[in-house]
């Protein structure tokens, strides 16, 4: 360790104490990467704030000191987003964890940044309310992660991803001063800097405290599986759905290869010889609800589905979310390596881009399934392999680049909810135009004008320290 | 023949019908240092604070294309100059909507609506303009053409101008294409009014809807003269509760009996449900009441213009509070508070210069900031008033962006004073 990193690591100890600053070597190794693996560097030194006084004193120590620092919840991006790039300090912020307020009669409730989501909902249990965004990450991520990365899900179909239920965030900014935006009442006059910050991918100030938007519990769900013997009649019967004017609250695909890990994993009876399962929910009023799904299954039906069930009791319902949210966790089964890709299509075009990503598969020699948010056109394929083999690595990354070409060439965006990261970087350039990255750079210069914060991230010029920008070819996820 | 040459390029410089020549009309403004108005229907640049100084008006109603609609993706991209009105007879043929309500929506435009991050009654059901976009273009005080967004209706990438200019009052760009997700229409609308004799009925009346499973869309409280009367009683005593339930037939004779219910125990009375033409016409009057703005004149009782229009934002549970302590400043104000979001707009029957200290600087903007709201003058006869006064204090969302306007229009040319940047 250098001189000045030990001397910062002293001043961070005499802010924080002993015990929460971390700067040997095998401490600092958990925080070298986040859920996306291909990058990694180890910050110089990680700290644990418990308050919001003490993040704005190290991010001023910081800047005194000319450190690159960024923001961490809980390290599941899968975009690199939490990536120390250059080194500096690491602001771990899921020490503060206190849910801080609920109100139900305004509809709000004030958590600190390192709440992890589906803590806040066993909190609401029994209220009648509940906080939508519910990315499939949920048992592990933060609060202030999904603020940062604009997080989705699957109820975020009907609901509106994490921006729409984010009333208002404290932040500490980029030089270290604490701000308020918004706060419990949605609709502050003026422009929108809070939906701004969100998704601003932890670059344009660090989240200290959020008000986020409770939503009343539906009085009823319907929940069903549609099964169909090809991958096309269930993409044409998705965009079907949509066409016909009914927003489910959820919309989900999964393809033959993730069923049969998922099955193997959690003995559903999902069949195995369908091509592709379409996993729907309606949710409203119980009056309406047997109408919607009948209407559906009719859609289903006329697109050739084989069968569609319907899920019997509530138990059966959390039965088969289960199986979908988890199912990340059942591709260990398929192989020792995975990638998963985010990317989005207009919703018509969901046959075409599955069409394509099998012809790419095919292509490369790479097994590729399927499990993702298909009402919102946001495709996850999953790229299976063994990282051993470099040479597969590369196949990999080939694809992947292809896929995301190609949801590009489609009108889409190559990112749906993960993030551009460090991962993404290299299509910045192909998604938007030197002019649209400079009003973006002028934005960061704005808000995090020494680039300490985050450096490396998001835009492909970020006035990296340190760590020169890696080939564009191996931002991918593996 | 030379004068037609020279009107035609004299239209063109002020009413551009491409986003390159409103990039060259700004990059020309910018150069000579000459503040720009930007203008889309012209229904709302009374809205908020006017622009400061002489300033070269930019007319976007040239931007008038519907770029591109795919029914079967729920998207749409339409330039900035589309009045609302003609947005929503596309979307309707099939069968298709943008659910936010905008007064005077045959010349209010698209561009405009979405600088001002309008929201109508159906907030709470629907939520605001800026819910919609998912892509947006736009030039900045520097002439530089950018976008944000892009078509689909899920996206991370990059930093997210939809958002940031939602709002912007054209202060931060001049907005000359939006890309909108919509929703389907409703099979079916109803309307539902009661009346309340007393705040404290209204009160009880709004906490029940508040937890119901499936409330309405839309839940006004409407109180003071400016009212039509939708009962015997006189609307000038109490006030009233309208709303609007949208869904299948069954679904929404279903909730009628449930309002019916909450409304009952609640101790409001007359409970009606309105169809047809009455229906609407209350929905129109909601729609369009901030703009209208109408009370009796104190003199004859005939409808003036309101001398003041305030809109002042509050917490749900503080809203029955706020229009009490309204109506004790001016009983014969007219109120329209979209009461499960906590705003409200207020119509002063009187308003003198002398009224602005005591009542909006000491008294409704410490309350409102009190319970973590605010209040903002929509529009006045008052002459003079200045941006903070408009809009409150130098809070630390403004420290911020005004930091972004430095970045984005460093010579302030977009908009001067029409916000506190
Ligand atoms: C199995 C699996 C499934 C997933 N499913 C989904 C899904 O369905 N939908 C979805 O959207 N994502 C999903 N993700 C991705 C990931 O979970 C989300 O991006 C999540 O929001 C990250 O939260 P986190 O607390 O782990 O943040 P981190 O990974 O720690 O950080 C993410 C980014 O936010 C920044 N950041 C973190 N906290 C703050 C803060 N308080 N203030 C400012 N910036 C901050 C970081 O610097 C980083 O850039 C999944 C990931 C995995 C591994």
């Amino acid at each position: 360790m250098d001189r000045s990193t030990l001397e910062l690591a002293d001043e961070l100890r005499r802010l924080l104490g002993p015990k929460r600053v971390l700067d040997s070597r095998s401490d600092l190794a958990v925080y070298e990467c986040d859920a996306f693996v291909l990058e990694k560097n180890c910050p110089s030194v990680a700290v644990l704030p418990e308050s919001t006084a003490e993040v704005a004193a190290i991010v001023r120590l910081c800047n005194e000191r000319g450190v690159a620092f960024v923001p961490r919840g809980a390290g599941t991006s899968l975009s690199g987003g939490g990536m120390p790039v250059g080194g500096g300090v690491m602001i771990v912020l899921t020490r503060m964890r206190e849910v801080l307020e609920v109100n139900l009669r305004d509809r709000y409730a004030v958590v600190e940044p390192g709440v992890v989501n589906v803590n806040l909902n066993k909190r609401l249990a029994g209220t009648g309310f509940h906080y939508a965004p519910d990315p499939s990450s949920q048992g592990a991520c933060t609060i202030g992660g999904n603020a940062a990365t604009n997080a989705g899900g699957p109820h975020t179909l009907k609901y509106g991803v994490t921006v729409n239920h984010v009333l208002g965030v404290e932040l500490v900014t980029a030089e270290g001063e604490v701000v308020q935006l918004g706060g419990p009442i949605d609709g502050s006059p003026g422009p929108d800097l809070v939906g701004t910050i969100v998704g601003g991918e932890g670059t344009l100030g660090i989240v200290t405290k959020v008000w986020v938007r409770l939503t009343r519990n539906p009085q009823g769900v319907r929940t069903m599986l549609g099964i169909f013997e090809s991958v096309d009649d269930a993409t044409q019967a998705i965009s079907a759905i949509i066409g016909a004017g009914i927003i489910p609250a959820a919309l989900e695909m999964m393809d033959q290869g993730i069923l049969v890990a998922v099955e193997e994993a959690f003995h559903f009876g999902f069949p195995l010889d369908a091509e592709a399962i379409l996993l729907i929910e309606v949710d409203g009023l119980e009056v309406g609800l047997d109408a919607q799904r009948d209407r559906i299954a009719e859609i289903c039906r006329a697109h050739q589905a084989r069968e569609v069930r319907f899920a019997a009791d509530a138990k059966e319902r959390l039965q088969l979310w289960k199986c979908r949210k988890q199912a990340f966790g059942a591709i260990g089964r398929l192989s020792p390596s995975y990638c998963t890709q985010d990317g989005v299509v207009p919703r018509s075009k969901l046959p075409h881009i599955l069409q394509r990503i099998r012809a790419i598969g095919k292509k490369h020699d790479i097994r590729i399934v399927n499990v993702f948010h298909a009402g919102d056109g946001n495709i996850h394929p999953i790229l299976l392999f063994d990282e051993r083999h470099a040479e597969q690595v590369k196949r990999v990354l080939a694809a992947s680049d292809e896929i995301l070409t190609e949801c590009l060439a489609c009108g889409g965006s190559v990112t749906g909810e993960h993030g551009i990261g460090l991962e993404k970087l290299s299509f910045m350039n192909r998604m938007f135009s030197n002019d649209d990255l400079d009003v973006m750079g002028r934005l960061r210069d704005a808000l995090n004008p020494g680039g300490l914060l985050s450096p490396g991230k998001l835009l492909p010029t970020a006035g990296a320290c340190g760590m020169e920008q890696i080939h564009p070819g191996r931002h991918a996820p593996v | 023949m030379h004068n037609t040459t020279l009107s035609r390029a004299e239209a063109a410089a002020t009413r551009p019908v491409s986003r390159g020549e409103v990039a060259d009309l700004v990059r020309e403004a910018q150069d000579s240092c000459m503040p720009i108005e930007l203008v889309g229907g012209g229904t709302s640049l009374d809205y908020g604070g006017r622009v400061r100084g002489a300033a070269r008006q930019l007319d976007l109603g040239g931007l008038r294309k519907v770029v591109d609609y795919e029914p079967r993706d729920m998207t749409i991209v339409v330039e900035a100059g589309v009045h609302m009105s003609d947005l929503a007879a596309t979307l309707s043929q099939e069968n298709q909507q943008l659910p936010i309500d905008v007064p005077r929506a045959c010349e209010a435009t698209v561009g405009g609506a979405v600088a001002t991050n309008w929201c109508g009654p159906r907030r709470f059901g629907l939520g605001t303009i800026r819910d919609y976009v998912i892509g947006i273009h736009a030039v900045d005080g520097r002439g530089v053409a950018f976008k944000g967004g892009g078509r689909v209706v899920k996206n991370v990438a990059g930093y997210d101008f939809c958002k940031l200019l939602s709002g912007s009052l054209g202060t931060l760009g001049v907005i000359t294409q939006v890309v909108f997700k919509v929703k389907p229409l409703p099979e079916c609308v109803a309307m539902v009014v009661a009346k309340c004799p007393d705040l404290a009925v209204a009160e009880d009346a709004l906490s029940r809807l508040a937890m119901l499973e499936s409330p309405p869309v839309a839940i006004d409280l409407l109180a003071g003269p400016g009212w039509p009367s939708f009962s015997e009683d006189s609307p000038a005593e109490g006030c009233f509760l309208a709303l609007r339930l949208e869904g299948t037939k069954t679904e929404i004779d279903w909730l009628f009996g449930r309002m019916q219910a909450e409304l009952a125990a609640a101790g409001t009375r007359g409970i009606d449900r309105l169809e047809g033409g009455q229906g609407e016409n209350l929905w129109s009057h909601l729609v369009e009441f901030p703009e209208c703005g109408e009370v009796p004149a104190p003199s004859d009782g005939a409808a003036a213009k309101s001398p003041m229009v305030m809109q002042v934002i509050v917490p749900p549970s503080a809203v029955t509070r706020f229009v009490a302590e309204l109506l004790s400043i001016d009983s014969r104000a007219s109120i329209q508070a979209h009461a499960a979001s906590g705003v409200i707009t207020v119509c002063f029957s009187k308003f003198t210069p002398s009224d602005l200290s005591p009542i909006l600087i000491a008294r409704l903007r410490p309350s409102a900031t009190c319970a973590g709201g605010s209040v903002v003058v929509v529009r006045t006869h008052l002459e003079g008033l200045t941006p903070h006064l408009i809009w409150g204090g130098r809070n630390d969302a403004v420290v911020l962006l005004e930091r972004i306007k430095r970045q984005l229009d460093p010579m302030n040319i977009l908009n001067p004073g029409r916000y506190v940047l």
